[in-house]
This record gives structure tokens, C-alpha cells and sequence, in this order.
């Protein structure tokens, strides 16, 4: 964004290396960025709150809100609107300074990650050379919140989730942040934008299906961030049936609404991280991003807004993958989570970067066989994907009922 | 998920079990995800009561629900067996009486059922003789005020209806179709809830009418009320009947008695004093009690404008008020043919043919007082009290013993 920034600056007529304003300016875009970033954050998270709402109800048979504006889509506004409204209770035994501040810390390291966060072939606010490295680093602060709000609450249902939540964050860190190395391998780069740059816009050039050890890594990836979002199968911090809603038990109206908005903006981060890193960002099909570099007035501005639309699919993409496995998965038990990830995904990771590390090498020496393992892993996953077809419509047809998402609306 | 049961059969190594878990995880999300967006392309079953149906609820509940009541006035014959079938006292029926000359015999001045109390027990269905009493399939009772929710079958009192009388011999009868009229009721019940009054409104409203607020002129009636007593001072049930007329008739039981009637009752019997027990009646009652209950002792009807001639004779001596009401001279039974004793035996019937007598008809009891021998002159439910009292004096010439 810098570079746009300076650009800007020189159409004014000014050397931004000199004007004695350019930090005012930068200053200036940097809280219109916030502001923008932070919003998109909050109604997105409002957003897919009904969208899980509707996805929930229709795997369960039911209808879903669908009353407040056209197909209930108005139904985030209502609740926030309620929430904002209520009151914002602290217990008496809580320790208040604390209680109030760790909603903040959740908001804030949340907020954080959409920095590196790309959202199309411009459009990020600082393509920062630790990019990855960043993100992770960031992502912490939402455990200081959790076990801030569990520990400041004085109750032992807060308590609980918050110590849950930490051993189970400070446990999958290890194999997210191994899984995250291998497309840095792959780049070269930390870069959130090098990484995707590394890729092409067509499955058998993304890094997910590089090579057997980068399809690994990507599920690998992909458990743990669900289980650094709380989400289920891992939603065990915030337990309805055991501790009534975990680390947020204690809070209500607008603090608790931070929580909720973090919990649902996660998915938009989770599965941003995910398309960045392995599914091949913004990149736009026929246009490689050299040749996107290369445009300028009109066609940019469209070519852009496709690199936008692109990646904003495959993220929703992956938004409804994550609430599909909510609906889909039992809560598993504290010792299966920490079995899955110090018995299975800690041993696994580090085998595939071993591995990666290894086939690098290989590629090196016979270019043709990375083409051959590009082509036979996007096959063997589009030939997954049609029989994962096939599968669902056998499981309609099977029980005599027929395809209808229109009805009942 | 990572320690999954393995089978006693086949007892994998450690490096096996590890393998066959990570299959077996990867095998339950292929099966459960299929399963789970196999649904998500489902109709859902919720059907969006009540406004998004693809047709009305009341058109797909059995025949036989038990709806709100409804009642077709076309056919009614105003026996009041469902009134008298109703366990709560839920239909409230008021009669008018004429003489069955110039006047019909009977007139439904009232036919209210206050939906809000019903049990929907179906006992006022079963006796009703012409099925003019049937339960609807409508269940929506959401209204706006409690008020609203009893149904008045008589739309306005001033207007009684004439009961119907059954051909003879009839086994069907011309209903109309089944909900039409409580439907038309029902929608009356969006109608908005009386206002409420604050204390500071109601309080300025009464300050300016003294007591006729509500068109009841407290002290007039119970000079009116107290002229009927001294009429009746002797007989018992008349005094209780008219004593009753000064209370509230809402059966409330504060005065810890069971309803109006016992309350009444004990006044009359001269074993209750006080007069303020009757809570809803509140003042007016305890003011028209006292005026009757004064009147009574004295034989002068106080704050009457002119002493009324009537009552004057009555001072202190009870066998010139009772007098009038002996009939002179032998029964009718006694001096009668048969078949015209019956004719005036039937005419002293109600005439609604409602069997709770046990016999078919009021001809069929007629014939059996008259021929037959039968000696219960008291089974004519309809026509109640003032049936008994006809019955008495016709055929034996007396009055009839107290219930």
C-alpha cells in the first residue's frame, strides 16, 4: 500500500521522500484502512453468523432465521442492534480492569492479521516481507484475550474453557505454523503476495497439489486452524454442553459480542489463509500476474475486481467447508485432541517438510516429474471431487427424496 | 477419533492401528460430509406456521377436533340442556318469557360462551337434540382483550331470538356449514382491548356523574328492588331471587359462600346479616342489600316519594302479602277433561322438546302427568322454577314444596 500511497503523492506533484506531508498522509490512509478493514471484519463475521444460521438449518431439516429481510439476510443486524443494547454487565468478583480489556485484545489480534491479509492482486494493506511469520505471531494475541477473559471472569466454567483453549492453541500452533513453512518452501518467500505470485490461477499449479506432502500439509493446515478457531470438532473452550458457553460465559451485550464476532470473522480469516497458501490466492485464469502488473486504467481496474471476485469465492469456498464440518462432526474429547495433534499432526507436518525439503531437490535435478505429480494430483482430486458428487446424489436418491434448495424458503 | 475401538478379531501392530486411524478418520468425514450436504439439498420439513402454509391448519386437523364452540341459532330450540351440561358454567343463555299467545313462549335474549373458560369438553354437545351446539376446527384464541373472547350468538339482546322448533319425528336438521358463524365471531376479536383508565382518569370520571356512570341508578333500583321483596317477603325463594338480582351474579365466592345463591339464599333465610360481602358488587350491592333488607323490616320502602299503596297495607303483618299468591278454589286437574288437562299441561311446558325430562318430548311428559299417573311435576328443565309452580297448581292446586 506504500507504493500506492507514494504514487499518489507524485500525482500531486510532490517527491514523497521529501514532502514534509507524506507522513500525514500516510497516517491519514492508514486509519481510513482500519477503518475499512475493520469494518469489512465486523459485517462479514455479521454475515456468515446468518449464513451458518441458514447452512445449520438446512442440514437439519429446518428453515433457519429467514424473517428479518429477504431470506432473513437483515437477521446479523437485528442481533447486533440487541446486543448493543444490553447491558454490558461485569460480575463483582471479576477483576474489572482485566474483564473489560480482554475483549479488546481478542478484537486486536484479530484485526491484525488482515494487514497481511491479501484480498486481490493489489489490494492488501502491507505486503510485508514476514508475512506468514507475522500472521502467526499476531494470532496469538487472541489467546492472551481468551485466557484473559477465562482467568478475569472468577468462574470456573471460564476458567475452564480458557485453560482448554490455551493448551489446544499453543498445541496445533506447532503443526499449523510446520504446515505454513512448506509453501514458504515452495515460494521462497514469506510474503503473503510472493506466495501466491509463486502459484498460477489453474488447481495443478497450486501448491496444494504439488506434491503429496503439500496435500498433507494443507489438511494438516486446514485441522488446525480449525482448532485455533475454536471451531468444531475443537470447539472444546467454548463447550455449550459442558461449560455453558466457556471463556464468554460471564460476558454480555457488546464485550460478548466482540467474542462472537472474532469467533465468525476467524472464518473468513482461516480460509483466506488457507486459499493464500495453497489454492492459488487471486490468481486469475489466462492472466498470470505478470501480465496483470502490466495493465493499466480500465482493463486493470476489471482484471483487478476478477483477481477480487476469485479469491473471495474460493474463500467462501472454504467459509462453508468449515461450517459444513461444524454440522457434520461431534465435539471430540480434550485427550482425542491432544492425541490428534501431538500423536498425528506434529509427526506429520514434520515429515512433510522433511519431505518437501527433499522433492525440491529431486525436481531440481528432473523438471518433468513436478508437471507429472501436478497433473496426477489435481486428477486424482478432481476425480475425488466427482465421486464425492456422485456419493451426495446417491444419498438423496437413496432415501427417496429428491433435489429441492429452492422450496421453502 | 484418534483412539477408535479395533475388533477382537484382527489385532492390527501399533504401526497398523495408527495407519488404519488416519483411514478411518479420513473414510467417517467422506461418509458424514456426504451425508450432511445430501441434506443440505433437502426440502426442509418445517412447515412456516402460521402464514407461509400451503393451506389454512384449521382445513388439515381431524374432523373431530375440538375446536371453539359454535352455535347455530337457526336451530337452536333454547332447551339449555348445554348450558346445563357445561361443568364450569361457560354458556350463559338468558330467557325471555311470554305467554305463548301473543308473545313466543321463549326468547333468547343471550347465547354466550366465554371461550376464554372453556374446557372444550364436548358435554354440551352430546344433549343437545337438534346438534345446533358443534365444535369447529378454529383453535386460533390470540385477542386482544380477554373480553374479546366470548362468543354472544345473539348478536344484540334487543333482538331475541326465536327458538326453533324441530318438526316431529325430524332426525336431521338444516346446519349451517360447520365454523361459518364462529369464524364471523372470531374476527371480531382483533378488535383493540377496552381502554384502561388510569386511577387519575377513573377518579375524574366518576367525580362528575355520581354513581349513574354506568346507567344504573343505584338508589332507584334498589327502591325497585326493595318494592318486589315486600311483594315477595314471605316466599323464600322469590326473596332470594330478588336479593340475588342486588348482587354482582359473578359466583366469585369472596363472600364465602359458594356462588350468588348461597350468598342470597342465607340472607333470605334471615341466617346472614351482613350486607358488604359482595366484592364485585362492591358498594351498589351493599346499598341495594340494605335498602331491601330495611325495607323489609319496616314494610316502608325508604327515600320512595310517595308512600306506595301497595306496600302500605303490608306494615309488620305477613298474611295480606302472602294471600295473592294462593290460587282460589280446586285445582284444574280436578275440574278438567283429561284431554283438555293435558293441553293446558302442555302449555305450561317449555316447549323445546329437550328429552331431560326422560321422556321423548313435552308431550310425552304431558301425557304421563296427565294419564300416566306421574307424580314429579319438577323435571321440566327449561322452563325451570316458574314450569314447577304452573305444574303445582294445575294438578294439585298448591304450591310446590321448596327445592
Amino acid at each position: 500500500m506504500q507504493g500506492f500511497l507514494d504514487n499518489l503523492i507524485r500525482g500531486w506533484g510532490h517527491d514523497p521522500a521529501t514532502w514534509p506531508w507524506t507522513q500525514f498522509v500516510y497516517l491519514f490512509f492508514m486509519g481510513l484502512f482500519s477503518f475499512l478493514v475493520i469494518n469489512f471484519a465486523a459485517i462479514s463475521g455479521g454475515i456468515f453468523s446468518w449464513a451458518e444460521r441458514r447452512v445449520a438449518a438446512r442440514m437439519q431439516s429446518r428453515v433457519g432465521p429467514n424473517r428479518v429481510g429477504p431470506a432473513g439476510f437483515l437477521q446479523w443486524i437485528a442481533d447486533a442492534v440487541k446486543l448493543l443494547f444490553k447491558e454490558d454487565l461485569i460480575p463483582d468478583e471479576a477483576d474489572k480492569v482485566l474483564f473489560r480489556a480482554a475483549p479488546y485484545f481478542m478484537m486486536v489480534g484479530f484485526a491484525c492479521v488482515f494487514v497481511a491479509l491479501p484480498f486481490s492482486h493489489r489490494l492488501i494493506i502491507a505486503d510485508m516481507n514476514v508475512g506468514i511469520f507475522y500472521i502467526l505471531a499476531v494470532t496469538a494475541l487472541i489467546v492472551v484475550g481468551i485466557i484473559m477473559s477465562g482467568w478475569s471472569s472468577n468462574s470456573k466454567w471460564s476458567l475452564f474453557g480458557a485453560i482448554r483453549s490455551a493448551a489446544q492453541i499453543v498445541s496445533y500452533e506447532i503443526p499449523a505454523g510446520m504446515a505454513l513453512m512448506i509453501p514458504v518452501l515452495l515460494a521462497g518467500t514469506m510474503s503473503t503476495q510472493g506466495i501466491i505470485r509463486a502459484q498460477g490461477a489453474w488447481p495443478w499449479q497450486w501448491f496444494v497439489f504439488d506434491n503429496p506432502a503439500a496435500t498433507a500439509a494443507f489438511f494438516i493446515f486446514f485441522t488446525s486452524a480449525l482448532a485455533e478457531g475454536n471451531r468444531t470438532p475443537f470447539d472444546l473452550p467454548e463447550a455449550e454442553s459442558e461449560l455453558v458457553s466457556g471463556y464468554n460465559t460471564e460476558y454480555s451485550g457488546m464485550r460478548f459480542s466482540y467474542f462472537f464476532l472474532v469467533e465468525w470473522g476467524n472464518l473468513w480469516v482461516m480460509s483466506a489463509l488457507a486459499v493464500t497458501m495453497f489454492m492459488g490466492g487471486w490468481q486469475v485464469p489466462f492472466l498470470p500476474a505478470a501480465r496483470l502488473d502490466a495493465l493499466a486504467g480500465w482493463p486493470a481496474f476489471f482484471a483487478e475486481v476478477a483477481s477480487l471476485a476469485v479469491f473471495a469465492l474460493k474463500t467462501l469456498f472454504f467459509v462453508f467447508v468449515v461450517m459444513w464440518l461444524r454440522w457434520t462432526l461431534p465435539r471430540i474429547r480434550v485427550d482425542q485432541m491432544m492425541n490428534m495433534c501431538w500423536k498425528y499432526l506434529v509427526p506429520a507436518s514434520f515429515v512433510a517438510v522433511l519431505f518437501v525439503a527433499g522433492w525440491m531437490l529431486v525436481v531440481r535435478a528432473a523438471p518433468l516429474l513436478a508437471t507429472a505429480m501436478h497433473l496426477v494430483l489435481a486428477g486424482a482430486a478432481g476425480a475425488a471431487v466427482v465421486l464425492f458428487v456422485l456419493r451426495v446424489a446417491r444419498n438423496l436418491r437413496d432415501t427417496g427424496d429428491k433435489f429441492d434448495f429452492t422450496s421453502n424458503w | 477419533m484418534a483412539e477408535t475401538l479395533i475388533p477382537p478379531t484382527q489385532t492390527p501392530g501399533a504401526f497398523g492401528a495408527y495407519v488404519k486411524n488416519v483411514r478411518d478418520t479420513a473414510k467417517s468425514f467422506w461418509e458424514g460430509m456426504s451425508v450432511t450436504l445430501s441434506y443440505m439439498f433437502r426440502k426442509p420439513i418445517t412447515s412456516q406456521y402460521p402464514d407461509r402454509v400451503p393451506v389454512p391448519v384449521q382445513h388439515t386437523i381431524p374432523a373431530r377436533y375440538r375446536g371453539f364452540l359454535e352455535v347455530d341459532m337457526d336451530i337452536c330450540t333454547a332447551c339449555q340442556a348445554c348450558e346445563r351440561a357445561c361443568p364450569i358454567s361457560v354458556i350463559n343463555i338468558d330467557i325471555l318469557k311470554g305467554d305463548g299467545k301473543t308473545t313466543p313462549k321463549l326468547r333468547m335474549e343471550r347465547f354466550d360462551i366465554d371461550i376464554g373458560k372453556c374446557m372444550y369438553c364436548g358435554l354440551c354437545v352430546e344433549p343437545c337434540p337438534t346438534g345446533a351446539i358443534q365444535h369447529t376446527r378454529e383453535f386460533e384464541g390470540a385477542a386482544m382483550h380477554f373480553n374479546n373472547l366470548t362468543l354472544r350468538f345473539v348478536p344484540d339482546p334487543l333482538v331475541p331470538v326465536v327458538p326453533y322448533k324441530p318438526p316431529k319425528g325430524a332426525e336431521s336438521f338444516p346446519r349451517k356449514p360447520l365454523g361459518e358463524i364462529t369464524r364471523k365471531l372470531i374476527k371480531a376479536w382483533d378488535a383493540p382491548p377496552p381502554p384502561f383508565p388510569s386511577m387519575e382518569e377513573q377518579a375524574k370520571a366518576d367525580h362528575g356523574k355520581p354513581k349513574a356512570a354506568g346507567g344504573l341508578d343505584v338508589s332507584a333500583m334498589g327502591r325497585q328492588l326493595a318494592a318486589r321483596a315486600l311483594q315477595v317477603k314471605e316466599d323464600k325463594p322469590k326473596l332470594q331471587k330478588v336479593l340475588e338480582e342486588a348482587m354482582a351474579g359473578t359466583d366469585c365466592g369472596d363472600c364465602g359462600y359458594p356462588d350468588c345463591f348461597g350468598y342470597s339464599d342465607a340472607i333470605a333465610q334471615g341466617k346472614e346479616t351482613s350486607t358488604e360481602k359482595c366484592a364485585p358488587g362492591g358498594a351498589d350491592s351493599k346499598a341495594m342489600l340494605e335498602t331491601i333488607l330495611v325495607t323489609l323490616k319496616s314494610g316502608v320502602i325508604p327515600g320512595a316519594p310517595p308512600p306506595a299503596p301497595a306496600a302500605s297495607p303490608g306494615a309488620e303483618s305477613p298474611a295480606p302479602a302472602a294471600a295473592p299468591a294462593a290460587p282460589q278454589g280446586p285445582p284444574l286437574a280436578q275440574t278438567l277433561s283429561k284431554d283438555e288437562l293435558f293441553k293446558v299441561v302442555l302449555d305450561a311446558m317449555a316447549g323445546t322438546d329437550c328429552g331431560d325430562c326422560e321422556y321423548p318430548d313435552c308431550e310425552g311428559y304431558s301425557k304421563g302427568i296427565v294419564y300416566e299417573g306421574q307424580a314429579d311435576l319438577g323435571r321440566c328443565a327449561p322452563g325451570g322454577e316458574d314450569t314447577r309452580v304452573k305444574l303445582y297448581e294445575i294438578m294439585l292446586g298448591t304450591k310446590p314444596p321448596p327445592k
